[in-house]
């Protein structure tokens, strides 16, 4: 580990009235592997979007690589350019991420954003299309695949500019089993060594694969922050933040997925 | 079978629609427009091959000569030009009729129908039930409003449907458009496609929702309220997309893959349309 990815004291976030973070502290150093839990509207999204600078802080203080999370740094154009070249977020709704006429110009749009020379743009499409298995969407409009064939080109439209730090919202969501099982091995050992990779995820039955560390949210404020096999064995943690519910039926295969009485509650909303 | 609540009625007879369904066609037609677009546009026509910027201005420039010409054979002579460029083009006359031709038939004929019985002159027909006497002169007028105004907005479809809307864009901006205008315009495009999908999605929603058909009241009161929502929706989503643009490093500036390449038959064809638009400004015909 060198150097820190992210440092975060105190921060706090509201929309409005809405207090979505309330005083989140932790640092990530680069080359770390976290999962982001928590039930829904317990600030994930928030979080990420504020560790790629697209909404700030509104108290507390915010570093990410080194530089503050402010807004008057990123009215710097050399400040904002640097960190999008090292930064990349998948969004959680890959619509509002899909905003070109073809899948190509997709994957083409953040490398020719940054500047890259158009034979090394197409070589690295090229690359990735194929790693998402993705190369029959090519000429196809974005917006008219599937929920989950969009996701798959949301994700490669971002790893496409590798960046260092890698911020993922729920990246499995829409995914059909098997489709899911490649992104995790992909998650788990395709990506260069040293890339920081930060990932909100309800999937409880991964986050092993993904993770090393875990930051459990609740409320917006920091819940855990441990090894994701602690947090894991951890019922009660998991029980006070909704991570699991017990389940009043029985599914064996589902219940299988974690300790036993206990399953993965997919949203991570559900109630007892 | 459309749940009648719904408006979509496929039925004959009695087909009113509400505001709502309206809206709802008017983005399903769009939408199936764009689909449209992105298919010609990939059409291998004459129009299709030009570099956009050089297409621009030619047809730009025909635009410019069909509003300004003072002769009716010269309009018409652009008209069949453009529908010549759109045969080989292969644009279906059929799409044209029914996109262009019509509307600015309608829309232009109740703005000029008045010229026709008060423009004084020579008069060579009457009006049927009025009576009132049409004038030559009248008919010259009603004929220039609707023949610019069909041949132009003929041109302008043709730019569109045989360039694929981000090229259209970065045309713009190498020609000097102001890259805010031309985000503006990148935005209003993807504003429609996330208001469409939102249009569509709620009117699943309810459809799926309502068990009876609704009264009157309660069906005005239920558009009201989606039309809010969807407006707000859209504000929300289009902020979010311009978020991910950002994220992904946008500055303001339409960078493609494709860098516009000229040959030197999109010269040619930018030579001859500057030929013919300079013959009828030059030559005041
Ligand atoms: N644009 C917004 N305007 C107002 N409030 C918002 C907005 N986005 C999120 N919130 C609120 O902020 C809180 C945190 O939302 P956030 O999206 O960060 O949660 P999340 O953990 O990502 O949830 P999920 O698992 O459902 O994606 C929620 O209470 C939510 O209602
Ligand atoms: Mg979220």
């Amino acid at each position: 580990m060198s150097g820190s990815a992210f440092d975060f004291r105190d921060v706090v976030y509201a929309y409005r009235s809405q207090r979505a973070l309330d005083g989140v502290s932790f640092s990530i150093g680069l080359g770390e592997r976290v999962a982001l839990l928590g039930a829904n509207g317990s600030g994930k999204s928030t979080l990420l979007r504020m560790m790629d600078a697209l909404v700030f802080a509104v108290g507390g203080t915010a570093l990410a690589l080194g530089g503050p999370l402010t807004e008057a740094a990123f009215a710097e154009e050399a400040t904002n350019f640097a960190f999008r070249q090292r930064v990349g977020l998948v969004f959680q709704n890959p619509d509002v991420q899909l905003f070109n006429p073809t899948v190509l110009d997709e994957l083409a749009f953040g490398p020719l954003q940054l500047g890259w020379d158009t034979a090394r743009v197409r070589r690295a499409i090229d690359a990735m299309l194929d790693r998402f298995g993705i190369t029959h969407l090519r000429d196809r409009s974005p917006h008219r695949l599937s929920g989950g064939e969009k996701k798959r080109v949301a994700i490669a439209s971002v790893l496409i500019t590798e960046p260092d730090v890698l911020l993922l919202d729920e990246p499995t969501a829409a995914l059909d089993p098997e489709s899911r099982a490649d992104l995790v091995a992909f998650l788990s050992h395709g990506l260069r060594e040293g890339q920081t990779v930060i990932t909100a995820i309800h999937d409880l039955d991964i986050i092993d694969h993904i993770s090393d560390r875990s930051i459990v949210l609740d409320r917006g404020k920091v819940a855990a922050d441990a090894p994701t096999l602690d947090v894991l064995h951890d019922i009660d943690l998991l029980r006070r933040t909704h991570l699991v519910f017990e389940h009043r039926h029985s599914h064996g295969i589902a219940a299988a997925a974690l300790h036993g009485h206990l399953h993965a509650a997919p949203d991570g909303g559900a109630t007892t | 079978m459309e749940d009648p609540a719904y408006g979509v009625c496929t039925c004959r007879g009695k087909k009113r629609r509400g505001l709502l369904e309206s809206l709802i066609f008017g983005l399903i037609g769009a939408d199936t427009h764009s689909l449209e677009a992105e298919t010609t546009s990939a059409l291998p026509g004459l129009l299709q091959g030009v570099d956009p910027r050089l297409k621009l201005v030619s047809l730009l420039a025909l635009i410019v000569a069909a509003v300004s010409t003072q002769r009716l054979t010269v309009l018409a002579a652009l008209f069949l030009l453009a529908v010549g460029l759109a045969v080989v083009s292969q644009i279906r006359l059929a799409r044209l009729v029914r996109q262009v031709w019509i509307g600015v038939f309608l829309f232009s004929g109740v703005i000029v129908l008045p010229a026709l019985v008060l423009v004084p002159g020579e008069t060579i027909a009457h009006l049927p039930l009025f009576g009132w006497p049409i004038t030559l002169q009248g008919l010259r007028s009603a004929s220039f409003v609707i023949g610019r105004a069909e041949t132009a907005a003929t041109l302008s479809l043709l730019l569109v449907l045989t360039t694929p809307w981000p090229h259209v864009l970065k045309a713009l901006r190498s020609l000097g458009m102001p890259a805010a205008v031309v985000a503006i315009l990148g935005m209003t495009h993807r504003y429609i496609f996330v208001l469409m999908q939102s249009a569509l999605q709620m009117a699943e929603a309810r459809q799926s929702r309502l068990m009876a058909p609704l009264d009157g009241p309660a069906r005005r009161r239920l558009m009201l309220t989606m039309i809010g929502m969807l407006l707000s929706r859209t504000l929300t989503l289009g902020t979010e997309v311009h978020a991910a643009m950002i994220a992904r490093g946008y500055r303001g500036e339409v960078r493609l893959l494709d860098e516009f390449r000229t040959r030197p038959s999109d010269w040619a064809f930018l030579l001859a349309t500057l030929a013919v638009a300079a013959t009828i400004l030059g030559g005041r015909l």
